[in-house]
């Protein structure tokens, strides 16, 4: 049943990109996909590391709140110094819509229950975030230094990613 | 002639300048300071990796990601809690030995010391 959610997740991030990218989607709107994206993770990190059991999941999520905070805090630094005013779209929507059902499933979960989904969670977003970043946010950002701060921000989000599935592959050792 | 000796002169600058980064870090100032080696925190990784530095030199980590990082060694000897983006930490190796360390909160992120 997870899994269907993720799938749903991954899914959704895709589309949402493709609407958007039915004409490619323009600075403003990749400004406003990078702040939600990073919103949607602080979000989530925020109410795991109240709920998670285990302590290296719950480490992760305050890990989670701090970078995408930094993140957001560049971007959002970047976005006015380029006068640049987010705008909303289908990707941004889809990736907070994703969010909101994401806090919604871990509110009826808890203990390992709870810890495996967040991770899972975290491993399918950070998966289908980087997909963005490389199929549709950096080929499109026509502002160099908006596509710098992209590019520049990828590493961190590839070392989430790992981190996560070392957490993944962890639980499921425990969990049996 | 004139070539020669320009040629002489451009081996001579390169000679000169090659070898002084190399040897910069031997060289110790009047107060007994030495100069400070760099490392950088780039991309989710130390560069460069494995660093040799001498005892009483001066070690400066830059971060120039834009999410927070530490360098905090194995063994509990140094730890510099979290080092801002953009910001640098510094520490002076006094005792010789091989360290390994890292940063707490990107375990992917390892690197070592060997102070001679």
């Amino acid at each position: 049943m997870q899994s269907i959610k993720f799938a749903a997740l991954a899914v959704a991030l895709a589309c949402g990109a493709t609407a958007a990218l039915a004409a490619g989607p323009n600075d403003a709107q990749i400004a406003a996909i990078v702040v939600t994206a990073n919103q949607v993770d602080i979000d989530a990190g925020k109410f795991a590391e109240a709920h998670a059991s285990k302590a290296d999941v719950k480490a992760f999520a305050k890990l989670m709140v701090t970078d995408h905070t930094a993140v957001n805090k560049s971007a959002t630094d970047l976005a006015g110094r380029l006068h640049l005013t987010p705008e909303d779209n289908p990707t941004a929507q889809s990736l907070k819509k994703g969010g909101e059902d994401n806090i919604a499933n871990l509110k009826t979960l808890s203990g390992a229950a709870f810890d495996k989904a967040y991770v899972d969670h975290e491993v399918a977003y950070h998966e289908a975030v980087l997909s963005a970043l490389d199929g549709t946010l950096v080929p499109n950002a026509s502002n160099a230094d908006l596509k710098a701060l992209m590019v520049k921000v990828r590493p961190a989000f590839v070392a989430h990613l790992e981190h996560a599935r070392h957490l993944q592959a962890e639980l499921g050792k425990s969990g049996g | 002639m004139a070539d020669r000796r320009r040629a002489l002169a451009a081996c001579l600058a390169l000679a000169a300048g090659l070898p002084a980064a190399a040897a910069a870090p031997r060289a110790s100032a009047p107060g007994g300071s030495a100069p400070a080696r760099s490392v950088a925190i780039e991309n989710m990784q130390f560069t460069p990796a494995t660093l040799q530095v001498r005892r009483g030199e001066r070690i400066v980590w830059s971060n120039r990601d834009l999410v927070p990082h530490t360098v905090t060694a194995r063994d509990g000897s140094f730890d510099s809690h979290a080092i801002a983006p953009g910001a640098t930490w510094s520490f002076v190796a006094t005792q010789a030995g091989a360290l390994d360390y890292a940063c707490l909160y990107h375990p992917t992120m390892v690197a070592h010391l060997d102070v001679r």
